[in-house]
């Protein structure tokens, strides 16, 4: 009697338990934001701070329905020349961490990788003369995020269902731009304020 | 006798008192649009604050006419505005957008259940608050106009 008194409890505790997790979870990915800051010290001294809060975006964007973009996804303008974005995508899933693209020239660096779960996408211009680093480009997107990216039609990309992937994620530095005059930086995380 | 009549005035005083001040409550209780202009070079200030509940039922007097009309112009936007002032009502205090340069500064943010739009330039100054839940309720209004008639 005492044993099944015992057994109900620790069932009732692992339910509180698991309720708090998934409350915990769940108020986690609530509280996703986007942040993008630009600064621009070159003319004007031009500064933009974005913070939107992810669940308002995914919940705005299937809702509109514009040129080019509906109900959440964006059609692809422009020639493809057939490549199938997401079996290229899935074959670089199933590979393991690897550089796959790398393009050098005078004047610029250009790699594309995969590491961590996460596509890269580094780009480097270089001055031709003195080799200096003249700007910077930085792209880290989880894979996750890619693949519900390209989960819509083939001539299509699925924002909403990129964004909700995103809401998963943890604290992602996503876009890095770096030049003389302007920085870019576009991350998430869980604060509502860029700073 | 003119003891009794002044306590009489009295209750009368208390009386509308407190129903103006109910009245104010109500009108109030679903916040006020507020919109200030400070035009810099004429000097002008207007400050113009407005209770939503009068905003709000001030639309069943705007002609069913315009009412479409407006419906047309800004419907496929709705189901957005509406999506995005629910979620907005929702999400924690912050600032949205601020855009700023060397002439102006643009910052929209969201405090308690307000809505607020703040512009400064050389030559103008506007503040704008509007509560949130009143952008959900307009937006549902002029959706209404739209149906058949």
């Amino acid at each position: 009697m005492t044993r099944g008194l015992s057994v109900l409890r620790v069932r009732q505790l692992t339910l509180v338990v698991l309720l708090l997790a998934a409350t915990a979870v769940a108020a986690s990915a609530e509280d996703r934001w986007l942040h993008i800051k630009v600064d621009d010290s070159g003319g004007d001294n031009e500064m933009v701070r974005v913070n939107v809060p992810l669940s308002l975006a995914e919940k705005v964007l299937p809702c509109v329905h514009a040129e080019n973009f509906d109900g959440g996804k964006v059609r692809i303008q422009g020639n493809l020349n057939d490549v199938d974005l997401r079996q290229l995508v899935e074959a670089i899933r199933d590979a393991g961490d690897n550089e796959f693209v790398t393009v050098r020239d005078r004047h610029e660096d250009v790699r594309i990788a995969k590491a961590g779960g996460n596509l890269l996408i580094k780009v480097r211009e270089k001055d031709g003369e003195s080799k200096r680093e003249q700007s910077t480009v930085d792209i880290k997107v989880p894979f996750t995020v890619v693949q519900a990216l390209l989960s819509a039609g083939k001539d299509e990309l699925d924002v909403a269902a990129a964004i909700r992937a995103l809401r998963t994620q943890g604290n992602t530095e996503l876009v890095t731009v770096n030049d003389k005059t302007e920085s870019v930086r576009i991350w998430v995380d869980s604060r509502s304020a860029s700073e | 006798m003119a003891s009794r009549t002044r306590v009489i005035f009295q209750r009368i005083l208390l009386g509308v008192l407190g129903a103006v001040l109910l009245l104010g409550l109500v009108v109030y209780s679903e916040g006020a649009v507020t919109v200030y202009v400070h035009d810099k070079p004429q000097g002008t200030r207007i400050w113009l604050p407005i209770p939503a509940l009068l905003v709000d039922a001030g639309l069943s007097f705007v002609p069913d006419r315009d009412l479409r009309e407006a419906e047309r112009q800004i419907g496929p936007w709705l189901p957005a505005i509406q999506a995005a002032s629910a979620e907005l009502a929702r999400c924690p205090d912050a600032t949205l957008v601020e855009v700023k340069d060397s002439h102006e500064h643009v910052l929209i943010s969201k405090y308690g259940d307000t809505l607020r739009i703040d512009v400064e330039d050389e030559t103008d100054t506007v503040h704008i608050a509007l509560p949130v839940g009143l952008v959900n309720s307009l937006a549902h209004q002029l959706e209404a106009a739209g149906g058949p008639a």
